[in-house]
């Protein structure tokens, strides 16, 4: 979130702001912003940061607020290993204070700057919900992607030059060889 | 239960203080802001906290509490006493016997000190997917990055990312993300042929040394680089 955040400040990247015209909303992390606070002293503004870079990819005017406390968000129910826990409906059900907050919001997309929370928000609650199985009805829910998902989305490429070019080429080849890599040719 | 419990700290499984009976005001905010409340019967993080300090800890780590609990940390957070439950929480876990951890975490960390990955992917699968991807992205039609490539093991990057294992195995497409923006960026980055795992399943397990071994392996694969910076893209 820091480099994100650095890359685009320094205007190292340049984001297209028309690429998406969806409501969206932003999933705080327990890792990120909580316990980053409670364990390493971090920032207590990595909330704020998640905020800000996905406004630098989507219309401000079109976020809509999940928690005005970021540090005080609830988890998406499959933190701490549980994505991976055999307690499938414990999970579900867990996230179903998630689903009321989406639904909440109106927002269309929800933002999620973790590999775990876009599994379950995705694949867990977002899956209930276009099942219409009671309980996760998540209102103009439709899609849930990664915070830098989104930045790659967004981002306008400045050509790199052809000296560039050659010398990425020929580190690669160089690469390949030290690795035994052989690929078909196309 | 009719008896008294006696509970004599050099006997405890759980590294708590028999004074947090105290100190705990019973208050209620830890279980009642809670997402786990209720879904596992019997146990609340205040319940669970309470039986803890009572010496009936062996009680909370055979039940399934301390693993539908995510550890988010919002209780101990929020708790006006400061009394350590995230963390009490995780140490259940920790007493739990390994052939007793529920899932595959624990059998993903043991892969992972094996095979330096919790999936056990071999490396040079690993090294063939990038370079192929590396290929498909330069060539890309929609939006082609023409000298992109994976660089692997370079030393002086200025960036060291690790990778989460589900990636390579179920999801390779979604490694691009991060690929493209260091693209666009010109970022000098490299990934370890080696330990590039980034999901470190002994935190979740309560495995201890296997949690301390892979964050040392990270930092390793840093080291021999001479990267200077490590991204934990989780």
């Amino acid at each position: 979130m820091d480099l994100l955040e650095e890359y685009i400040k320094s205007g190292r990247i340049k984001l297209n702001t028309h690429k998406y015209h969806e409501t969206f909303t932003v999933h705080d992390p327990c890792n990120y912003v909580r316990k980053s606070v409670m364990i390493y002293n971090d920032s207590p503004n990595n909330g704020e940061k998640c905020r800000w870079i996905a406004q630098q990819c989507i219309d401000p005017s079109l976020y809509r607020e999940m928690c005005d406390d970021p540090l005080n968000n609830f988890c998406c129910g499959a933190g701490g290993g549980a994505w991976a826990m055999p307690y499938d409906q414990e999970r579900l059900d867990y996230g179903k204070v998630k689903v009321d907050q989406i639904r909440d919001t109106g927002a269309e997309l929800v933002i999620a700057p973790c590999h775990n929370c876009r599994d379950q928000i995705l694949k867990g609650l977002g899956a209930e919900h276009k099942k219409k199985t009671p309980g996760f009805d998540m209102g103009n829910y439709q899609e849930t992607l990664y915070l830098w998902e989104l930045v790659a989305n967004c981002l306008e490429y400045e050509p790199w030059s052809q000296e560039e070019i050659d010398a990425a080429h020929a580190a690669r080849d160089a690469q390949f060889e030290r690795d035994g890599i052989e690929l078909e040719e196309e | 239960m009719d008896q008294a419990v006696e509970v004599k700290r050099k006997d405890r499984k759980i590294p708590v203080g028999p004074e947090m009976a105290d100190r705990c005001y019973t208050c209620g905010t830890c279980g009642g802001g809670c997402p786990a409340t209720g879904l596992v019967p019997g146990w609340d993080a205040r319940k669970a906290i309470r039986a803890i300090v009572f010496g009936m800890e062996q009680e909370v780590i055979d039940s399934k509490w301390p693993w539908v609990c995510t550890l988010c940390g919002r209780c101990q957070y929020q708790c006006p006493m400061g009394i350590q439950l995230m963390k009490t929480f995780r140490a259940c876990r920790t007493a739990r016997d390994r052939d007793k951890v529920p899932g595959p975490i624990h059998k993903g960390t043991m892969m992972n000190l094996e095979r330096g990955n919790n999936l056990g992917i071999p490396r040079d699968d690993f090294l063939f997917l990038l370079a192929d991807l590396g290929v498909e992205m330069e060539n890309d039609e929609e939006q082609p990055c023409p000298g992109f490539y994976v660089p692997v093991d370079k030393e002086g990057a200025n960036i060291i990312t690790t990778i989460n294992s589900k990636e390579p195995f179920g999801e390779p497409d979604d490694m691009k993300f991060w690929w493209r923006i260091f693209y666009a960026a010109k970022e000098d980055f490299t990934v370890s042929s080696t330990n590039w795992e980034g999901v470190n399943w002994g935190l979740f397990s309560g495995d201890d040394p296997a949690w301390k071994e892979q964050v040392g392996r990270v930092i390793e694969n840093a080291r021999r680089l001479k990267c200077k910076t490590i991204l934990y893209p989780e």
